[in-house]
């Protein structure tokens, strides 16, 4: 598994670089310290894993982290959410603080697909790849944005553990799913 | 995992990831090691030392990649390391695994049709590799030896796309065995496939590594 990417905007420089420390050392997350010009920057393709950011970058950028307030933890003094947006105490000590981290970074991870089992479309999906169908024609076939045909498949990938076509169709051989 | 150096013990070597044993062979070199040090050995099996080094080291570190060094060596070297590397994947990893998925498909229940599938897959996946086997002995190696390392980028990043789908349906099969297995089938062949296809899976993903990092260094000293 690729590391996980951390951004961290806050106002507080040193707060900024003991939790990078932190996510660095205890929890192996790559960390880059952001500052105003991230908004203006913003590349969509380079999604962190996390934000870390203070109560007013959040204020002051609402409409950001709304929609990814699963990835987004408010830097604060209590565990009370912020704009029902997860947050952390730093006023505690370093191993609660770490242990507060970890947990989390684990809710986080209860969010990814944890069954293997393939829900319905994702196994209409699996059938058309088996058949050879192109990304275009299952999307057509089934009357779905390329979008969500890509977003199904790599559910499918990431529930079966199995990433190339023919290991897929193999996969869908074994399991009557034809 | 530790550097090896000069003065490192072959046993130490292994003891510590046995996986080198294979590149050991790869250079002539046998178990029954004594305390023979890297040094030793290479006097006595005529090799060249760094390059030694280098090929052990990236093998057995994923962070490795001494790029002054690495440039130095020559095709030929890389060339004939990367020969030998095939000839062990060709005669030796996978017949290796077809006989151990033979046994286990030959000792499973007619109805477990679920191996005969594997199998299949697994062909497909040895196909693509003997064929980089045969692309690299007919374009590859040549095109590298005549130009003395230089082969143009397009070619290089095709040769690249072929290493990840390798690698990938390396992964797809285990994955298969140990995820999906399904039905009646002898445990003790099952976990040797197992292993098998794990051993070729790691040997493949390093030396892609030495593919990568060994030569395209050497391609970008000879186009510069």
């Amino acid at each position: 598994m690729s590391k996980e990417r951390a951004i961290i905007l806050t106002h507080n420089t040193l707060e900024a670089a003991g939790l990078k420390h932190l996510l660095t050392h205890t929890l192996h997350i790559e960390v880059h310290i952001a500052d105003e010009t991230f908004f203006s920057t913003f590349n969509a393709n380079a999604e962190p894993h996390y934000y870390f950011i203070d109560p007013s970058t959040l204020l002051s950028n609402l409409s950001f982290f709304l929609p990814r307030k699963a990835k987004t933890i408010v830097i604060a003094s209590s565990n009370e959410p912020v704009e029902d947006i997860k947050s952390l105490n730093v006023l505690m000590p370093e191993d609660c603080l770490v242990e507060s981290l970890s947990e989390l970074i684990e809710s986080n991870h209860h969010d990814e697909p944890t069954s293997s089992t393939l829900s319905s479309r994702e196994t209409e999906v699996l059938r058309l790849v088996a058949h050879g169908k192109l990304n275009k024609e299952i999307a057509q076939e089934l009357n779905i944005s390329i979008n969500t045909v890509l977003s199904h498949r790599k559910n499918i990938t990431a529930k079966l553990g199995i990433k190339s076509v023919s290991g897929l169709s193999f996969y869908a051989m074994m399991n009557g799913i034809v | 995992m530790k550097l090896i150096t000069h003065q490192s013990k072959l046993s130490d070597i292994i003891l510590q990831d046995p996986s080198t044993i294979t590149v050991l062979d790869r250079f002539g070199i046998e178990l029954g090691v004594g305390d023979t040090t890297v040094d030793q050995a290479c006097v006595s099996h005529a090799l060249d030392i760094d390059f030694f080094i280098a090929i052990l080291n990236t093998f057995i570190n994923e962070g490795y990649f001494p790029q002054q060094a690495m440039s130095q060596f020559s095709a030929e070297k890389i060339v004939d390391y990367l020969r030998k590397t095939n000839d062990y994947y060709q005669h030796n990893v996978l017949p290796n695994i077809e006989r151990h998925f033979g046994f286990l498909i030959a000792k499973a229940p007619s109805h477990n049709n679920n191996l005969v599938l594997m199998k299949q897959f697994f062909d497909e996946m040895k196909a693509e590799l003997l064929q980089r086997i045969v692309t690299d002995n007919e374009q590859w190696f040549p095109e590298i030896l005549k130009n003395g390392g230089y082969s143009s980028p397009v070619t290089f990043t095709l040769w690249q796309d072929t290493d990840a789908t390798i690698e990938d349906k390396i992964n797809d099969l285990i994955n298969m065995l140990i995820v999906h297995l399904k039905g009646d089938y002898d445990h003790n062949l099952g976990y040797a496939v197992v292993v098998a296809v794990f051993s070729l899976k790691k040997d493949i993903k390093q030396n892609n590594r030495i593919r990568n990092r060994l030569l395209s260094p050497i391609c970008n000293k000879t186009s510069q």
